[in-house]
């Protein structure tokens, strides 16, 4: 009916009265028996009612357009009896208040499914299509809103809560079975009812607590023990969800410990003196390391702040390791220092930081910061391979010699300066294979594949130009042994090993005078050789070549003397001579002087290999001095090894002269790289070119702007590129 | 062999009915059957006398008592099919008649169960089979609601603005979308009532945060809850408007690129599996045909197919489309009933049109109406004149055909609830084919 009807109210039409209507009694008379028999069942007095007759009455309210009747008695009724409910529950005390509201709650439960049974048709008909609650859910909100938020209920009821699991935090023992009853009735109620009328307090609660006993446990305990107790602490709220909460509650409540416990004291934590993460890390302390890991993942910021303690502790023993002075006498002791390093950390992410990438990366990035702070680790890792390739692997596996190589791959991936490991490499490996010194053939080769893998074909062909030299030096010897066999009869033997010029670290050297006999020797090669190759050229090596001499000293001891050829050269002369100066030597064997000394000096100065005696005795060699043969010389050993002295590691003035032409080595490289990307991309200018260089080379070593810019300079000069003529910091490719 | 313990006796209006809980349990939990046993089937202790009496009609008790026994529904001619149901009401069984009324749905098997006369003469809109075996039926203004009994509700009246299309969200609610008359504001898509035909919800459009009127056309329904309507706004404001189900609220809007077809599409269906909506606007609403399918996520239209610039014969242009998943296609249909396929997978190329009825050409109906298409779990479904044909895949081959030559031409069909509706123009009669219980061996 709208407005305007109602102002002319004269013209407003009777409705229509011959309608079929049921005397309304006779719906009172039926509600009351209805609402009896929901009172009897309150009173759990059902068992005489009929449900048939129960169910008829209902259906014949709804049938007869008495729903809404039916559906408000219902409401009356129920509520009525509810609040009677509140009231017991209210008197109720101490302890038994829960008991009590549980009890009732489980009568109202059953109560309701009975009226929903006999209220059914209701249920089914009246209620879908006049938008009305289900009886079932009409019967929870009036619990909720007659029972839990009745005001002499609410407050208790939340309070009661809290106080029992607060002592069950202090160790207590409660009843869980009614806990998680009454927590379920409130979920029952609907998550709001649980969330608004108990979580939300609690976690309120939960946070006020743990904020008080982080602040005693960091007071009082060391770093370990308190993450145990957090631990401990987390481990029991998940517990006390799965016990008797909702499962939803997990993340809030974990979220509080972990925020009171740890995200609120974890710089302390982590920085505690004696025990904080550094102390773990120095003792491996996996188990501790693994909780801090495990507690820290769960917080904001935790992760990162472990990592960053870690990495700049790292850096900081690193950096110590590699520049102190009493490691870096000892190359091998200093690599395996480095291995032992890295294997600790690989262990204590391995057990402790469930290998997380993100700490491996910073393991790594530690490693390639402090190796790469000792400029000599390129040359202290080859040592430390040759010392491994020589002799170190004797008796040992072959899966023990690949894990060893693999460990020096890893610590070969840190250099920046790979070049330079190359030429040091380089120069080790000749003098392995030269001398014969190479323990396994296939360790070697192994190595090579590693090395090829990391830096591709061009970083080994070289390497492996110098495993061909050897074999076919071998097929050689052979050939030539084969064809003079008849001709030399028993002059000394010889072996050559032919170097391809460039394979090898050679540099240009005067030949020394040989012996006589060994010059013949040698010629005769020569011709053979230059018969079966034509158009190549042989030059002598003889600082590298060693020797094997019979000697018979003055009491008739016999000896076989191996030696260096420099070493050959001088003793061949006291076959002729009995004493001889350093002036007539040198003058005799043309060796070069440095050479020379350290050869008289191993020959005359190494107590018991002294094959020669020396005046005046004195530790270095003088241009006055005179040498004479020791016929007094005695070894228990047939064959006697005289090493020559040389510094294992370089001396400066070597290492600068490595570094030099490792330098001059670079230049090319360079080069090459600028011209590769000025021919791709025409025009650049002169920040990005270096960008792109120091990327294109990093994989062998980090090139120096400056050197660049020479570089690019030396190729504008050759007309390679020239600079733009409107801006200087372009530079054009000149095709 | 003991005493059989589960056996309970039933007085309904003076006749003994002797059964068993186990048949009863059958009624299950929401049942008068359900309330008067306990969680094993066991009698409720208050309830444990020797015989229960119900006042009801004993015949219809036996009827239902069989349907409980057998899980299979025999009425004998001389009883009412209504007096059934509300008693089934009664018992709180009436899902368990109606899943024995008619068998799963299957194309080849239907039979003409009844045949409706509607309240309104002729010019049907559109029929609507709604998901528990009703139907909503759309003429001028009016929408009718049947529900599975085929007993006629409330209908939904629309105040004289004109339905365009209807759908079901689920057995009580219905979506109509109607247009807007001029100089009223109102039109666009209502949420309906399907028991008393009141309306619930109206669906709004906003055009940069201004609530605007509009027009809505085709409907369709995605199962992640998205309602899809085409839209004509009055200041050009045409595409396609998302709206949630649940909340009501529109959610997005693809507006109509130039020189394409959207807010006046006569067909929508979602492809859940692309996740893609298919658009077509069709001849005679427009003098060209626009096929395409739109991704909403990135606003663009992955397929697209017009026959703007081809030369039109008749033979030529596309009455109804629709898309078929499975084989990755869209099927069109002419006017002759020439079914036509395109390949989604491949970007628009041409209609692959298999001529299998020429014979149609010069024997139209005085009347005819527009041929439409229907899917319906691999079979293809497609109404001409007075029938429907039956396809199937791959091929497509013609496996059954459904007619009766009373009411004239079928103007729509619908296929829901294992039932198929068939609207026929002249009459307004409509038409509900079931598939038959399954044989008993």
């Amino acid at each position: 009916m709208n407005s305007s009807n109602q102002k002319k109210r004269n013209f407003q039409i009777e409705a229509f009265k011959h309608k079929v209507v049921v005397d309304p009694k006779y719906a009172d008379k039926t509600w009351k028996i209805l609402e009896h028999a929901i009172t009897e069942i309150y009173n759990h007095n059902a068992s005489g009612l009929s449900f048939e007759e129960l169910y008829r009455n209902a259906y014949n309210m709804v049938l007869h357009k008495f729903g809404e009747k039916l559906y408000s008695g219902l409401v009356g009724t129920m509520t009525l009896h509810l609040q009677e409910m509140a009231k017991t529950i209210e008197a109720a005390q101490g302890n038994l208040f829960l008991e009590e509201l549980n009890r009732k709650w489980n009568d109202h439960n059953k109560a309701l499914q009975m009226i929903r049974d006999i209220l059914m048709y209701m249920d089914r008909t009246f209620i879908p299509s006049n938008r009305k609650t289900p009886v079932h859910e009409l019967g929870l909100n009036l619990w909720r809103d007659n029972v839990i938020h009745s005001s002499k209920i609410q407050t208790r009821l939340l309070d009661t809560l809290l106080e029992l699991i607060q002592k069950e935090r202090t160790g207590e023992i409660i009843n869980r079975g009614l806990m998680r009853n009454i927590i379920k009735m409130l979920m029952d109620l609907g998550s709001s009812v649980y969330q608004e009328d108990f979580e939300k307090h609690f976690l309120e609660v939960s946070a006020d607590f743990y904020r008080a006993e982080s602040q005693d446990f960091i007071e009082c305990c060391d770093c370990g023990d308190y993450l145990k107790k957090a631990e401990r602490r987390l481990n029991e709220e998940i517990e006390r969800v799965s016990l008797y909460l909702d499962s939803k509650s997990e993340t809030k409540i974990t979220n509080v410990v972990e925020k009171e416990m740890i995200a609120s004291h974890m710089l302390r934590l982590v920085h505690m003196d004696n025990s904080g993460l550094v102390n773990m890390l120095i003792d491996d302390k996996y188990e501790d390391l693994g909780r801090m890991y495990n507690l820290f993942r769960r917080v904001p910021n935790g992760l990162p702040t472990i990592r960053d303690v870690m990495t700049s502790h790292l850096r900081e023993t690193g950096k110590q390791l590699v520049t102190d002075a009493e490691k870096l006498k000892d190359p091998v002791e200093f690599v395996q220092c480095l291995l032992n390093e890295k294997d600790k950390y690989d262990k204590i992410i391995n057990l402790a930081f469930s290998n997380d990438k993100t700490f491996q990366n910073a393991l790594n990035s530690s490693f390639e910061y402090f190796i790469n702070l000792n400029p000599r680790s390129p040359e202290f890792i080859s040592l430390f391979v040759d010392e491994k390739l020589r002799k170190g692997l004797k008796g040992v596996s072959e899966e023990d010699v690949e894990t060893i190589l693999d460990k020096v791959m890893m610590l070969f991936r840190y250099l920046q300066e790979k070049d330079v490991f190359e030429k040091y490499y380089k120069q080790h490996l000749a003098k392995r294979l030269l001398s014969g010194k190479t323990v396994s053939d296939d360790a070697e080769r192994s190595l090579i594949v590693k090395l090829k893998t990391e830096c591709g074909y061009q970083f080994t062909s070289k390497l492996e130009g110098m495993f061909t030299d050897m074999k076919t030096s071998q097929d050689t010897m052979q050939g030539f042994y084969a064809a003079y066999a008849a001709e030399l009869g028993d002059s000394p033997t010889l072996v050559v090993q032919v170097l391809t010029t460039g394979s090898w670290p050679t540099q240009p050297s005067i030949t020394c005078n040989l012996p006589a006999e060994m010059s013949a020797l040698c010629e005769k090669f020569r011709s053979y050789y230059l018969g079966t190759h034509t158009g190549r050229r042989l030059s002598w090596q003889t600082n590298m070549g060693t020797a094997d001499l019979k000697a018979i000293f003055g009491k008739g001891q016999k000896h076989e003397l191996n030696v260096s050829t420099y070493q050959m050269c001088v003793l061949m002369l006291f076959n002729s001579a009995d004493r001889l100066s350093y002036k007539e030597i040198e003058q005799a064997t043309e060796i070069p002087s440095s050479d020379l000394r350290r050869c008289l000096q191993s020959l005359a100065c190494v107590k018991g290999k002294n094959v020669l005696r020396k005046e005046p005795m004195s530790k270095d060699i003088g241009e006055e001095d005179a040498f004479f043969v020791n016929d007094k010389f005695a070894s228990k050993f047939y064959k006697v090894k005289i090493g020559t002295v040389v510094a294992q590691k370089e001396s400066e003035p070597e290492k600068q002269e490595t570094r030099q032409r490792v330098e001059e080595d670079r230049k090319p490289q360079i080069e090459a790289a600028i011209v590769r990307i000025m021919k791709s991309r025409r025009v650049l200018d002169h920040n990005n070119i270096i960008a792109e260089v120091t990327k294109q080379l990093q994989s062998r070593f980090l090139a120096n702007p400056g050197e660049i810019k020479k570089r690019i300079e030396s190729l504008i000069e050759r007309d390679f590129l020239e600079r733009d003529s409107s801006d200087r910091r372009l530079y054009r490719y000149l095709a | 062999m003991g005493i059989q313990k589960d056996r309970v006796r039933f007085n309904v209006g003076g006749k003994i009915f002797d059964t068993s809980a186990t048949t009863l349990a059958n009624a299950g939990r929401n049942s008068l059957f359900g309330a008067m046993f306990d969680e094993n089937w066991d009698l409720q202790s208050g309830h444990s006398t020797t015989e229960h009496f119900i006042d009801r009609n004993p015949d219809y008790f036996a009827v239902l008592l069989d349907l409980l026994r057998t899980g299979e529904l025999y009425l004998p001619s001389n009883m009412s099919e209504k007096q059934l149901y509300r008693e089934a009401l009664f018992y709180g069984i009436l899902d368990h008649v109606r899943s024995a009324k008619w068998g799963p749905f299957d194309g080849n098997r239907l039979r003409l169960a009844r045949s409706v006369t509607g309240r309104a003469p002729g010019d049907g809109t559109a029929i609507r089979a709604g998901p528990d075996g009703g139907c909503c039926v759309a003429h001028g203004s009016m929408v009718h609601v049947y529900d599975w009994m085929l007993e006629v509700h409330p209908p939904i009246n629309l105040d004289y603005q004109r339905v365009n299309d209807a759908g079901w969200i689920d057995p009580e609610s219905i979506v109509i979308s109607a247009c807007e008359r001029f100089g009223t504001g109102d039109g666009g898509m209502g949420l309906f009532s399907a028991s008393t035909g009141e309306r619930r919800y109206k669906f709004h459009v906003s055009h940069e945060n201004q609530v605007k009127s509009y027009t809505a056309g085709a409907l369709s329904f995605s199962p992640d809850y998205k309602l899809f309507s085409s839209c004509k706004g009055r200041s050009n404001e045409y595409g396609i408007g998302v709206w949630d189900q649940v909340t009501g609220k529109q959610i997005d809007f693809f507006y109509e690129p130039p020189g394409w077809s959207l807010g006046e599409a006569d067909k929508l269906q979602w492809l859940h599996g692309n996740n893609c909506l298919l658009v077509a606007t069709l001849f005679p609403r427009k003098d060209n045909c626009y096929i395409g399918l739109l991704d909403f996520r990135d606003k663009s239209m992955p397929w697209s197919w017009s026959d703007v610039g081809a030369p039109i014969t008749d033979e030529k242009r596309v009455r109804d489309a629709i898309a078929m998943e499975e084989s990755s296609s869209v099927c069109v249909v002419n006017e002759y009933e020439d079914l036509g396929f395109m390949d989604l997978r491949r970007a628009a190329g041409s209609v692959r049109w298999s001529s299998r009825s020429r014979l149609m050409k010069g024997k139209m109906p005085d009347e005819p109406c527009y041929p439409k298409l229907a899917l319906h779990e691999g079979q293809l479904f497609s109404s001409m004149n007075d029938s429907i044909s039956v396809f199937r895949g791959p091929d497509w081959v013609l496996t059954s055909r459904l007619r009766r030559t009373y009411g004239g031409s079928i103007c729509d069909f619908s296929i829901g609830g294992d039932r198929l509706f068939a609207l026929h123009s002249e009459e307004n009669v409509f038409d509900i084919w079931e598939t038959p219980s399954p044989p008993i061996i």
